[in-house]
């Protein structure tokens, strides 16, 4: 029978490197079954609290999300806060926000398995759904913003009576083929090492549930080819995605960069974007896997301090780079001396929005670089849930200085105006309730935890005696 | 004559799997008679066992290709069809040819990749299998056909290198 989260009595989180070894996820093995049985008690025990949660969200995106953009719909997009000079608004900034959000997943896990991080291994899975569902929420943003969403249809590349095609020398064209392709290879990643865990959930439940498995396990059953073919289609993913998700949020960075405005025009962009949806990416996975620890039963025994000790010092790192590229495109038009350059940037800094460029600041680098480089609090899975949310409220102001506070700043000041959001407000409390809601309703269905790859992790790992300490010694089995 | 049965013996490490295998090809199963099932994977040169091809690879190259034709039609076919003039640049512009081209060719690679594990794998796949749901809990299970009247050998060798249990097996719905 499974252990309950309760009872799971881990060595000291301070116990620093040379402390008990079993504080590693590697080095304190269990029986697979027990294993099993933790991930599926987790996902089959459900508490009303989590239920009351589920309705809560129901209702949320029932009138946030639906009846607001129904509303929307009806009335035309007249009811938003876009007008000239800003014609792209919060939309496009949750668009980017939650593309960004799904960059953490491609990284953690692809990145992370070709580079063969052993730490990567219980949590990959969170952070492969967070790319999945960030990219629905992502479609949706964009969706809204399209206004007549029933001809989104015309994005499409097929021949038609208007003997009309898209442009593929406009950067929007490349950021839909570069997202499409995003989405459908990142599905279809979360799906490959899912299916031995899906096998896995079949062999051990009834009732629909049994049903439900066994069709999405496909008959998988473990033979020497099964796992042949798995593991090379697994590794040609880990290697594809990578250079895909740069790609994607370039590509995302030339829809501003390609267009002569000031604040926009920038060489830097494509890096700056890239490096901005990992900050907000890892973040989320912080903030992901605290819910996860506390909410889901036995999951303090897979996430464990050293995972948000590793996270927190790749996101200190992904901080240093992001003031970088952000000092970077600060400096050269700052340096230029164009007088809108001019004028935009003291617009961020002293205009009306200038508190929130000023907390863009702290959230990305002040606060991250306070905390990130102590060890000990980066153990401390509270405190990176509040850096976690921290920088990506930061991250999201980032998009939100971008788009429509620099699209204030236009080549022709009598348009100038201030952007003030109106049904853009609950639409994007929707997109996040919808998140939220999938995440949930997806950690009740699928094992949160790849629990093969852990094993397989386990059987790598042993401790090795140098002189009078033991050190942990990987083999390499993958 | 004498009947042939399936037997399925499970292991719950590799090391006593792998001699197991051995004396498996001394009594005289060959290994494209015997299955390997476990519940994580293990490298044929784990397992000392003949190595495994697999189309994966390949099909992914081809559907790299074929991605590489559908962004060449987009990019010199669409334009050809309906030109579209973009203030200063050609009507087959370059540049784009290499996004839509990376972007095509990716997609290609792996839809393929994906696509051809279905292929390659056999999935979906729901008839009856041999099969153990303790497979999944990370045993090792060795699954090879021998007689009726050799069972008993068999059983004695394999339970003497570690075997947890050697049982007749049927394939049966997973």
């Amino acid at each position: 029978m499974a252990t309950m989260a309760e009872s799971i009595v881990l060595p000291d989180a301070s116990a620093g490197e040379h402390g008990d070894p079993r504080e590693h996820l590697m080095l304190d093995p269990r029986p697979r079954g027990e294993m099993n049985a933790m991930v599926l008690e987790s996902m089959h025990k459900t508490s009303k609290k989590f239920w009351g949660v589920v309705i809560f969200l129901v209702l949320t995106i029932a009138f946030a999300l639906v009846g607001a953009w129904g509303y929307m719909i009806a009335n035309g997009m007249g009811v938003t806060g876009l007008t000239r000079p800003e014609y792209w608004g919060i939309f496009i900034v949750n668009t980017v926000f939650w593309i960004g959000i799904s960059h953490a997943g491609t990284f953690i896990s692809a990145l992370l398995r070709v580079m063969k991080y052993e730490v990567r291994r219980p949590f990959t899975r969170a952070a492969e759904l967070m790319t999945t569902f960030g990219l629905v929420q992502a479609g949706i943003s964009i969706f809204m913003h399209l206004g007549r969403v029933w001809l989104a249809y015309w994005l499409v590349p097929y021949p038609n009576v208007r003997t009309l095609w898209p442009n593929f020398h406009s950067p929007l064209m490349w950021d839909f083929m570069a997202i499409n392709t995003y989405v459908i290879a990142s599905t279809m990643y979360l799906f490959l090492p899912l299916l031995p865990d899906l096998a896995m959930a079949r062999d051990r439940s009834t009732g629909w549930r049994k049903t439900f498995y066994r069709i999405i396990s496909l008959g998988f059953r473990g033979t020497e080819a099964e796992w042949k073919h798995l593991k090379a289609a697994m590794n040609i993913f880990a290697f594809a995605i990578i250079p895909v998700m740069f790609s994607v949020h370039t590509i995302v960075s030339w829809d501003f960069a390609m267009a002569t405005r000031p604040g926009w025009a920038s060489s830097v962009f494509g890096p700056y974007f890239v490096i901005g949806a990992l900050q907000s990416g890892i973040a989320a996975v912080l903030i992901v896997l605290f819910m996860i620890r506390s909410t889901m039963k036995n999951m303090k025994y897979f996430i464990r301090p050293e995972h948000f000790d590793f996270l927190g010092k790749l996101s200190l790192i992904v901080s240093m780079a992001w003031a970088y590229f952000f000092f970077n495109d600060y400096l050269v038009p700052w340096y230029g001396g164009d007088k809108f350059d001019k004028l935009l940037l003291d617009f961020h800094a002293h205009g009306p929005f200038a508190w929130v460029w000023v907390y863009m600041l702290i959230g990305n680098i002040v606060i991250p670089w306070a905390i990130l480089w102590n060890k000990k609090w980066r153990r401390k899975p509270w405190l990176m849930l509040i850096v976690g949310i921290v920088i990506n409220v930061a991250m999201w102001i980032e998009r939100f200085v971008i788009i429509p506070v620099s699209l204030t700043i236009t080549r022709m000041p009598f348009t100038w105006r201030l952007y003030h959001p109106s049904i853009e407000i609950p639409l994007t409390i929707g997109t996040f309730a919808l998140f939220m809601l999938l995440y949930m309703l997806a950690s009740r269905l699928i094992p949160m935890v790849p629990v093969w790859e852990v094993q397989e992790g386990q059987n790598a790992h042993t401790l090795r005696k140098v002189g009078k300490a033991e050190v942990t010694s990987v083999s390499e089995v993958d | 004559m004498a009947e042939t049965v399936t037997l399925l013996a499970l292991f719950a490490d590799i090391d006593p799997t792998v001699k197991a295998i051995d004396k498996l090809h001394e009594m005289g199963i060959a290994d494209n008679k015997m299955d390997i099932i476990s519940g994580i994977p293990f490298s044929h040169e784990m397992l000392g066992r003949p190595k495994v091809s697999t189309l994966v690879p390949r099909l992914a190259m081809g559907g790299a290709m074929l991605g590489l034709i559908a962004a060449l039609f987009f990019i010199f076919g669409i334009p050809g069809l309906f030109p579209l003039h973009v203030g200063g640049q050609p009507v087959f512009p370059i540049p784009p040819l290499y996004i839509i081209g990376f972007e095509m060719i990716m997609l290609g690679l792996m839809g393929t990749a994906f696509l051809g594990l279905f292929l390659a794998g056999r999935f979906p796949s729901y008839e009856p299998k041999v099969y153990v749901p303790e497979i999944s809990d990370g045993k090792i299970a060795v699954v090879f056909p021998c007689s009726d009247e050799m069972q008993p050998q068999f059983t004695d060798a394999l339970m003497s290198l570690g075997a947890e249990q050697v049982r007749p097996v049927e394939a049966k719905t997973l």
